[in-house]
């Protein structure tokens, strides 16, 4: 029969949702990101959005897209080098900048998107990248592409990574590639440290801010900031759609790379430029931050807190947070469906995670109690979680 | 130190949580060593004996003893 090979070769696996009896995976959302939200007819407290400064659905970020719709329409239907760079593009390029305090950024349709495009642009043959093992796929499928020897270090071991960086000699430029904050557990890099490692060995640092950016610092602009780390010499990506609450990836540094990068990364060059909706919301964002950063962590902080300490007294193993997210060691991926069934059933959305996204045998269920939630949301949450491990 | 001693240093040097390892330990089903802890005990190898490691060579290792031996005859020859 035509082509009956091919297709048979393509059989989803779904014995695990299966056993358990629940599929976490493209539930269908009805709402947008307020305080609670309609999945398959139900009101859910939602712990599992990436939402954390709660922006998603705030009036003046819905008005400012809706503002730019009307002005620029649905898209400019052209690339950034063609004609989707509109003057609120150029803009937003100086804004995000001006935020994370680097010379300039191009910002690409994704985060994923930037970190597959950007190491095939900046490495190859005759070089080495040495990347923290947890890092994201985006990064790893990114870094792959490059063609380059690679060399995992153990997560955020620093005795480990200058090991690596002693004996590799030979090659043409040494990249250092993490994140900021690790998004299965919340763990942070020590990423001060890891620069000066680099300035020592003459390596470039690459740090993936996607879920430090709005959240780390005294204001808001991430890592670099949370670090104290000034001048950096390194390149910077982070993703739009989480604490800046649209979508969008953004690869900022050095001035004369990125003006390369906007000629020569073709994940940039060959694909439809971010739609007006979304770069006039990240300014929205933008602006809230800066005069409402400190009212929005305080919040954040406040229910991370608070449902941290409820999980310890629901009986929960959960990882010591530094970050606005909380994660119960759930072990087996057949452990991690089911509390997140569980908790599901009571009304709670969370977002699991097995292999490959962690380490067989060391699933995750993690909860971010974005700053949109009302106190009385969390304090039912808080209830729920309390009561669960005494069941 | 002999061969085998510095091939399971190695391993647990160069993977997260300094697992127990034995000459018979399973890397997939013992020790969970995935496609980056994988890359990760490889370099480390061609660290401890100053060789270069092709990944296709060591595809088909399965246990710590499959890769004593692969080095043995790598070493001699
Ligand atoms: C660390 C990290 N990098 C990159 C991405 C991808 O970003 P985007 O959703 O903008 O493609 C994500 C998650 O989505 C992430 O957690």
């Amino acid at each position: 029969m035509y082509l009956h090979d091919f297709y048979s070769r393509f059989t989803l696996d779904e014995s695990l949702a299966e056993v358990t009896g629940f599929n976490p995976y493209y539930l269908s959302i009805e709402s947008g990101l307020e305080d609670k939200l309609m999945v398959n007819g139900a009101r859910l407290i939602n712990l599992a959005s990436n939402n954390y400064l709660g922006l998603a659905a705030d009036d003046r970020v819905k008005k400012a897209a809706v503002e730019a719709v009307q002005k620029y329409g649905a898209s400019l239907c052209g690339t950034p080098i063609a004609t989707g760079y509109i003057d609120l593009y150029k803009r937003l390029e100086g804004k995000l900048s001006a935020f994370v305090g680097l010379e300039e950024t191009m910002i690409l349709p994704s985060c994923y998107q930037a970190n597959n495009g950007l190491f095939s642009a900046i490495a190859g043959a005759q070089d080495l990248i040495i990347v923290d093992r947890y890092v994201h796929s985006s990064l790893i499928q990114g870094i792959k592409a490059a063609g380059c020897k690679i060399r995992p270090f153990l997560h955020n071991n620093l005795e480990h990574l200058e090991g690596i960086l002693q004996r590799s000699t030979g090659y043409r430029q040494i990249f250092v590639v993490t994140e900021s904050v690790f998004s299965t557990e919340g763990s942070v890099a020590p990423f001060q440290e890891i620069v000066q490692l680099c300035q020592k060995y003459n390596a470039l640092p690459v740090i993936d801010d996607s879920h430090g950016i709005g959240v780390l610092g005294k204001s808001g602009r991430g890592i670099l900031e949370e670090k104290g780390i000034e001048g950096y010499q390194g390149i910077y990506t982070a993703s739009l759609g989480k604490a800046i609450a649209a979508s969008g990836g953004m690869i900022s540094g050095k001035s004369a790379l990125i003006k390369h990068l906007k000629y020569y990364c073709p994940h940039l060059v060959y694909s439809t430029a971010l739609i007006p909706a979304a770069l006039a919301g990240i300014e929205a964002v933008l602006d809230i931050i800066d005069t409402e950063f400190g009212l929005l962590k305080k919040r954040l902080t406040s229910y991370q807190q608070i449902i941290y300490e409820s999980l310890l007294e629901g009986g929960f193993s959960v990882v010591q947070a530094k970050t606005p997210i909380n994660s119960i060691k759930s072990g087996s991926k057949e452990n991690t469906f089911i509390i997140t069934k569980k908790l599901f059933e009571k009304g709670i959305l969370t977002t699991p995670f097995i292999e490959p996204a962690v380490p067989q045998g060391e699933g995750r269920v993690r909860l971010i109690a974005g700053a949109n939630l009302s106190e009385d949301t969390i304090a039912e949450a808080a209830a729920v979680l309390k009561e669960m491990g005494r069941l | 130190m002999t061969l085998e001693q510095r091939v399971i240093k190695t391993l647990k040097d160069n993977l997260e949580k300094s697992p127990e390892i034995s000459l018979e330990s399973r890397l997939l089903e013992d020790l969970l060593v995935d496609s980056l802890d994988r890359m990760m005990l490889l370099s480390g190898l061609e660290d401890e004996f100053s060789i270069t490691i092709a990944e296709e060579d060591f595809a088909e290792v399965a246990t710590v003893s499959d890769i004593v031996r692969k080095l043995k005859a790598r070493l001699s020859d």
